[in-house]
């Protein structure tokens, strides 16, 4: 057999690797001041000026030097938690996280299929492009340029770059495959197969916007359809991005460093077929109790419950592959990393489904519960994979053993305490609050607390979790000295590799067509068309599906036994053949969201809405919703009264309004539900209109109240929001308005009057400014403005549009809409025998009933 | 809210659906995993060692 020698690149995973290493420190020095941020408001900024100014004043008394600078500020807009917040995340999951997959995966890719990258110029521009991606990011976030929606908030042009370097980086790593020599896909090139193809389909999917500007656009969908497609996609970012690359990862590192190969290959079959197939369905767990329809919430929490399975067969799978090798963890750094990893994912995994049962999730839901199961998985389980495959490349891309065991040892220790602390306080803070908030006063009549109460109760975990946070970045940062002292002490020379030449015949090779034709593939999809036949046709004709069903799977399983091996045969040749088996796991993903998608995408919403349907915004209340967005403030607050009494106490019991309805966030591009609450939820903050005003609005809290708020929050005492006192002094851009709006009409909103829009918004605007001079607001960076000054220049700011949308929060007309059955209503055969009403013309028409909020 | 008669009788029948095409996977990966034989196994197993 033909030999060559190959060279393998590994400069590309050792730029990936030291690029993940410093944007992991950059994410989670992001990460540990926002946590301070929750128990020190002043963390958003005023701390500058609490530095800064003393030394000032010292100096001026001292010396006289009045010049000395020093901030004045109550909070920066760039340095607040809602801004910093998405960069925080963006810079772990993307930029840390991200790198890290990449380095594993050109590494590992390449020794298992003995050949080179396919392309050095891809993998360039793979690296490059993936690195100004992220330093678009940290600049964008901090400056409010964001789609609002969690782990999807860099704005379009971003998007599109994402997408183009993660083609090539598929393009780079399917070429690569095509060009292997090794007859078969190891499972890690599976569970990278599965990412590339899911994360391009979520990312695409959930990115979908049209522009409106060149840093802003709206997402195409928008109230429910949002939410469900926003956690279509971020529960899978979860799976796709954070879980499946790292599995492949632990699948390919975890033998090598126990010298021994996976425990059960078995497993790992079973392992990779049921995670890729179930993980797409859970998306909806992220939305139990609210006004998501109920069929969704039950598709979530089941197959959230049936991860269980798959999970633990990988952390299983994982764990028993050190069987033998347990003694070396007492002084090998790379498999403390790696069995703590695994040990991490099979707790968060088991967590992950508890937390998606209905009744955990209604006490779990908005509160810190979530964070630290969050963080028991990025920090446990992707932060100490990631560290221990960075401990196990090391000496060997630089050719040198590792500059400090002790040091790595120190690394995993604190880390570990790290994460220990961060966990437990999150728990902690987590069901505290989600007690405190269900907790009825004596009587049963009323709540016992207050939100800013329950607050106050978790500020000492809200401390223990920056300090956990903290140790765990003080060992990232031991790692980053080790691997940066590695590096210096070694060389790079190239890696070399003897390797036989594999010539595939033409035979061996697979198309599309023969592996879709064959009887495995054939009987499958068959007899699943008919167990849907069954389910779904009149009676009768449901029982003969049934019937073919059971002769198919009767004729299946004799073809089976007659030709078992031929069977078998058709699996190991789709092994080695990398594009039918690609196709296969995208059908496999595709099935989830098609399901679950596809339904609430197709019906015309507005017409099939019943009992409350949302008014639509003003042109000035749109720019404040476009600025609540910039700020992030979805971040803290939810919009969203789910169907829990606790939450209908406290949020919905005026005019026995009760729990928020999808009607009444319809024309929400995109949605606001949130996902946490650090603030009280806002779906109804708003009111009805002012007596004499045909816009302006005032909820339970007037306008001067809210101005108060915003310039110094801590008008509610014990509130750590941050101080948005700078929104004064941004003006509002009125002249986009008209192109906002014409996007918002071409999404499905009531059309306005172009002519008016930026008249109307500046009359609005007018019209607050002056309730609020009438009501003597006081702006501490203007003190010298007062009355028609101080109005006109509140009439210009960024602050009169948000306490526009905050009043108009929950705004909805009670309609009445005349039943009418849609293509896409299964049982429609069954409701024949009720006719719409006489005189109900033959679509629904919205009836105006009365005017609420 | 979205009408019932659209949305909520799918609560009926999707979980079922749904579980029926994951059991059904899980049955073919599970006989898959299972016939295959030793050796291939130990094959397939080794490829990391042996890169």
């Amino acid at each position: 057999m033909a030999t060559t020698t190959i060279t393998y690149d590994d400069r590309s995973v050792r730029r990936f690797l030291s690029a993940s290493v410093i944007w992991a420190l950059v994410g989670m020095l992001v990460g540990v001041l926002i946590a301070t941020q929750l128990s020190s408001w002043q963390m958003n900024g005023h701390f500058l000026e609490q530095i800064t100014k003393p030394v000032h004043d010292f100096l001026n008394a001292q010396f006289g030097w009045h010049w000395w600078p020093y901030f004045e500020t109550k909070g920066f807009s760039f340095l607040t938690f809602g801004r910093l917040r998405p960069l925080h995340t963006n810079a772990v999951i993307f930029a840390f996280v991200g790198n890290m997959m990449f380095a594993g995966v050109y590494y590992s890719t390449q020794r298992l299929c003995k050949v080179r990258m396919a392309s050095d110029r891809l993998s360039s521009i793979h690296f490059w492009g993936w690195q100004a991606i992220i330093l678009a990011a940290a600049v964008t976030l901090p400056a409010g340029l964001t789609r609002g929606k969690e782990y999807a908030e860099l704005i379009w042009p971003i998007n599109i770059a994402v997408a183009g370097i993660w083609v090539v980086f598929g393009i780079n790593f399917f070429w690569t495959l095509a060009k292997r020599n090794e007859r078969s896909l190891y499972v890690s090139l599976w569970f990278y197969i599965a990412t590339i193809v899911t994360v391009a389909l979520l990312y695409i999917v959930n990115h979908l916007s049209i522009p409106t500007s060149w840093v802003h656009s709206y997402p195409i969908f928008g109230g429910v359809q949002d939410g469900l497609v926003q956690w279509w996609y971020g529960h899978n970012a979860v799976a796709f991005f954070l879980t499946t690359p790292i599995l492949g990862i632990m699948y390919y590192f975890v033998p090598k460093a126990a010298g021994r190969p996976v425990y059960s290959y078995r497993l790992s079959i079973i392992h990779f077929w049921a995670l890729v197939f179930i993980y797409i369905w859970a998306g909806p767990h992220h939305l139990l109790n609210t006004s998501l329809p109920h069929w969704l919430q039950t598709l979530g929490m089941l197959f959230s419950l049936m991860l269980w399975a798959p999970s633990w067969a990988g952390m299983l799978n994982g764990l028993l592959t050190l069987r033998g090798a347990w003694d070396k963890l007492r002084t090998d750094p790379v498999l403390k990393f790696f069995a703590a990893a695994v040990t991490f994912y099979g707790m968060a995994t088991f967590e992950g489904p508890l937390l998606s049962i209905r009744a955990v999730n209604a006490l779990s839901h908005y509160t810190d519960w979530t964070v630290g199961h969050v963080h028991s998985g990025a920090l446990g389980w992707n932060g100490f994979m990631a560290a221990g495959m960075f401990y196990w490349l090391a000496p060997r891309l630089w050719n040198t053993p590792l500059w400090s065991r002790t040091l790595a040892n120190m690394h995993f220790w604190i880390g570990l305490v790290g994460i220990l602390i961060y966990v437990a306080s999150m728990w902690v803070a987590g069901i505290m609050q989600g007690l405190m908030l269900s907790q009825l006063a004596a009587g049963g009549a009323t709540l016992e607390y207050e939100f800013v109460t329950t607050l106050k109760a978790i500020q000492i975990p809200y401390v223990l979790r920056s300090l956990g946070g903290g140790l765990y970045l003080v060992g990232f940062l031991l790692c980053a000295i080790n691997l940066w002292k590695t590096a210096r002490s070694g060389n790079t020379a190239p890696v070399t590799a003897e390797v036989t030449l594999l010539e595939r015949e033409k035979k061996e090779r697979m198309t599309l067509r023969e592996a879709f034709s064959a009887d495995p593939v054939i009987y499958f999809m068959l007899g699943l068309v008919f167990t849907l036949l069954w389910f779904f046709l009149p009676p009768h004709a449901d029982k003969a599906a049934f019937a073919v069903m059971v002769l198919l799977v009767a004729k299946g399983v004799s073809v089976f036994r007659a030709n078992s091996h031929g069977w078998s045969h058709y699996f190991d040749r789709l092994l080695e053949n990398h594009l039918p088996f690609t196709v296969l796991i995208f059908v496999a993903v595709a099935i989830g969201g098609v399901v679950q998608i596809i339904p609430s995408l197709l019906v015309n919403r507005t017409v099939n809405i019943e009992d409350r349907l949302q008014v639509p915004y003003t042109p000035l209340e749109l720019a404040g919703r476009d600025v609540y967005v910039a700020e992030g403030c979805y971040n803290c607050h939810s919009q969203m009264i789910r169907t829990l009494v606790p939450d209908v106490m406290r949020y919905g019991p005026k005019e026995n309004q009760g729990y928020s309805r999808l009607g009444e966030s319809i024309y929400d591009f995109p949605h606001q539900w949130g996902s946490k609450r650090t603030g009280p939820d806002l779906a109804r903050e708003g009111g009805e209109l002012v007596a004499g005003s045909k816009v302006m609005r005032s909820g339970p809290r007037d306008n001067v109240w809210h101005f108060n708020h915003f310039i110094d929050p801590r008008t509610s005492i014990g509130s750590n929001m941050p101080s948005y006192g700078f929104l004064a002094d941004k003006a509002t851009d009125f002249k986009s308005l008209p192109k906002r709006i014409e996007v918002q009409t071409r999404l499905g909103v009531p059309a306005m009057t172009k002519d008016t829009i930026e008249q109307g918004a500046r009359e609005q605007a007018l019209e607050i400014a002056t309730s609020l001079v009438a009501g003597k607001a006081f702006l501490p960076s203007k003190p010298k403005l007062a009355g028609d000054e101080l109005r006109n220049h509140l009439a210009e700011s960024q602050l009169i549009a948000l306490i526009a949308y905050v009043q108009k929060l929950g705004a909805y007309e009670e309609i009445s809409t005349p039943a009418r059955q849609h293509a896409l209503d299964p049982d429609s055969r069954l409701r024949v025998a009720t006719p719409p009403a006489p005189g109900t013309p033959g679509s629904a028409t919205l009836v105006p009933q009365k005017s609420s909020n | 809210m979205f009408k019932r008669v659209i949305y909520q009788e799918w609560a009926n029948i999707v979980p079922i659906i749904s579980f029926v095409l994951t059991f059904a996977v899980f049955a073919i990966a599970t006989v898959r995993a299972l016939r295959t034989p030793k050796a291939r196994r130990e094959e397939l197993a080794r490829m990391p060692l042996d890169s």
